[in-house]
């Protein structure tokens, strides 16, 4: 009767998906781990870093799919996004954001809105919003899981939390790049096979996003001395 | 061809593993963390050592406290003991008692065992005591609903809710080892585990006396061998506590698949040998991490709960 029972066990189980549909599930839920650990982070640096891993990971994922579709663009995607995302962007946002960090360097610490468990738990149910709403839409692309599509989806939105229950602007540019990141992994899930050309272009959007941003920091730095973006509800006569 | 074990004795030897084991798994981990920080360390018998010394100790009760305070050890005890029955130790094959309840049998069991401690330290009047169980139940009831996710991520994975069913579906194909849902219920149970051994980020454990004291401080009151129970105690949950974690989550692989005399020793050299490389990786963990502040844990509880609430998000669309 024991195995009997187990037996029932087995058949009623959701069936595992393949290798490579597991490992790109667990690359893209790592992403969105690392999309929480941004929002926990209290210093830039580390912020940046995170930034740093999470680019790696999309850089793997593409490789991952590459080999499993036998895509060959998606090599030079992977490589082009890596060099720019895991090397370049992170530099020019250290640069930007005054490091090399000395000791009273402005950490992020204080510009919570919420405490920090609690901005998990309200990630936490964003995360959901966006799990469920993109996992109601069925897409599912031939190279990676319908599942990686709905984490994506989910790392949209956490990626907006983080930009609003943060008031500094270091945290709102790495939020920003790491929407970037999640709307490539949405792209790699539903469209791998999208021409290089495309995707570059994306890319370089990324790099002007990056100036952009840059500007902005230099100028709220120059103005109020603060990473703090609470000085801009004050309203100036 | 070596000679068939009976059923019966294969159970017991589970609970026997455990019991034996337990202090063993600790000096383990005491000796290795001594080596990471360059000191030579205890023995690895060292705790057996500890426990025959209290166990020769005259024992002290505080006047006000009833037969509870002294009751309370052997309940406990007795609670640790019973959860053995109830998990895959040293067989892939359930045992006949395997079935007198599921994970949440011994969730409910590990509960009672810290319940009636608490309870006992509540008896003392000892205010280090009380602040011990008081944190330990506010803490455990953080990290219950973290518990109650990995449950139901296995309960998803297997349809029903053994862990002989859960440790099956996990050998059956790699594909079950890499899929998401198992592994970020297993990081969450591993960072239950850690919280309820009462190890770094959450407690230290080799501490004296001390503010941020939680489950260690709810046994300053006990002496002789009834604390010698209650240190033993703590070691047979960690050894269960790490047995869930690989016979059951990470490393189902090594355990006896029949009745044969050899496959069952190698079963139990195999039980000890990852329960030991456990303990290698909390020590590692209590060398390279601060303990947080005590207001901190809700943090370090919402981490955990992420983890396991993500894991049935991903099990829920189907893909995980």
């Amino acid at each position: 009767m024991n195995t009997a029972l187990l037996a029932a066990g087995g058949t009623t189980s959701l069936q595992p998906p393949g290798i490579y549909q597991g490992a790109a599930n667990v690359i893209a839920a790592l992403m969105l781990l690392l999309e929480f650990g941004m929002l926990r982070q209290a210093l830039i640096r580390d912020q940046v870093r995170l930034y740093a891993a999470q680019s790696a990971l999309i850089s793997v994922l593409a490789i991952v799919i590459a080999a499993d579709r036998g895509l060959p663009d998606l090599y030079a995607l992977a490589g082009l996004s890596g060099a720019l995302k895991v090397v370049v962007v992170p530099l020019v946002l250290r640069r930007l954001l005054g490091v090399p960090v000395d000791e009273d360097s402005p950490g992020v610490a204080g510009s919570y809105t919420l405490s920090p468990a609690s901005a998990v738990l309200a990630s936490i149910g964003l995360a959901a919003f966006g799990f469920f709403t993109f996992g109601a839409f069925h897409i599912s692309g031939p190279a990676a899981p319908a599942l990686a599509l709905a984490i994506a989806g989910a790392m949209v939105f956490v990626a907006f939390g983080l930009m609003i229950v943060r008031r500094d602007v270091a945290s709102q540019a790495v939020g920003f790049f790491s929407l970037e990141n999640a709307i490539s992994l949405a792209a790699l899930v539903v469209a791998a096979g999208l021409p290089l050309i495309l995707e570059t272009a994306f890319l370089f959007d990324l790099l002007v996003a990056v100036v952009v941003f840059g500007m902005l920091i230099r100028t709220h730095h120059g103005r109020a001395e603060s990473m703090s973006t609470a000085d801009l509800t004050g309203l100036r006569g | 061809m070596s000679a068939a074990v009976p059923i019966p004795v294969i159970q017991l030897l589970q609970v026997l593993t455990v019991a034996l084991g337990a202090p063993g798994i600790m000096g383990v981990i005491a000796k290795v963390e001594a080596r990471l920080q360059g000191r030579r360390g205890p023995k690895v018998l060292q705790p057996y050592y500890d426990l025959a010394k209290l166990c020769r100790k005259e024992t002290l009760a505080p006047e006000q406290a009833s037969w509870f305070f002294l009751a309370a050890p052997l309940i406990a005890v007795a609670a640790y003991l019973t959860i053995p029955l109830l998990i895959p130790v040293l067989t892939t094959y359930p045992l006949p008692l395997g079935y007198m309840g599921d994970i949440l049998g011994g969730g409910f069991l590990l509960a009672l065992a810290s319940f009636v401690i608490a309870t006992a330290a509540l008896e003392t009047g000892s205010p280090y005591a009380q602040l011990g169980s008081s944190r330990a139940k506010t803490f455990s009831a953080i990290t219950e609903p973290v518990v109650l996710f990995v449950v139901f991520t296995v309960a998803l994975l297997t349809g029903t809710d053994l862990p002989y069913a859960l440790a099956a579906t996990v050998r059956s194909s790699a594909g079950q080892v890499v899929r998401p849902a198992h592994v970020l219920a297993s990081a969450a149970l591993f960072m239950v585990i850690l919280h309820e051994t009462g190890r770094i980020p959450v407690e230290t454990h080799t501490g004296t006396n001390e503010f941020g004291m939680i489950e260690e401080a709810r046994s300053f009151e006990h002496s002789g061998p009834y604390f010698a129970l209650l240190k033993w105690g703590s070691m047979l949950k960690q050894l269960i506590l790490f047995t869930i974690l690989a016979d059951v989550f990470v490393v189902p692989w090594g355990l006896a698949s029949s009745q044969r005399l050899g496959a069952v020793l190698l079963a139990i050299v195999a039980l000890l040998a990852k329960a030991a490389a456990v303990g290698c990786v909390v020590a590692v963990i209590d060398n390279s991490f601060a303990k947080l502040r005590l207001f901190k844990i809700t943090e370090y509880a919402s981490a955990a709960f992420l983890l396991a609430v993500l894991g049935v998000f991903t099990l829920y669309l189907g893909g995980g």
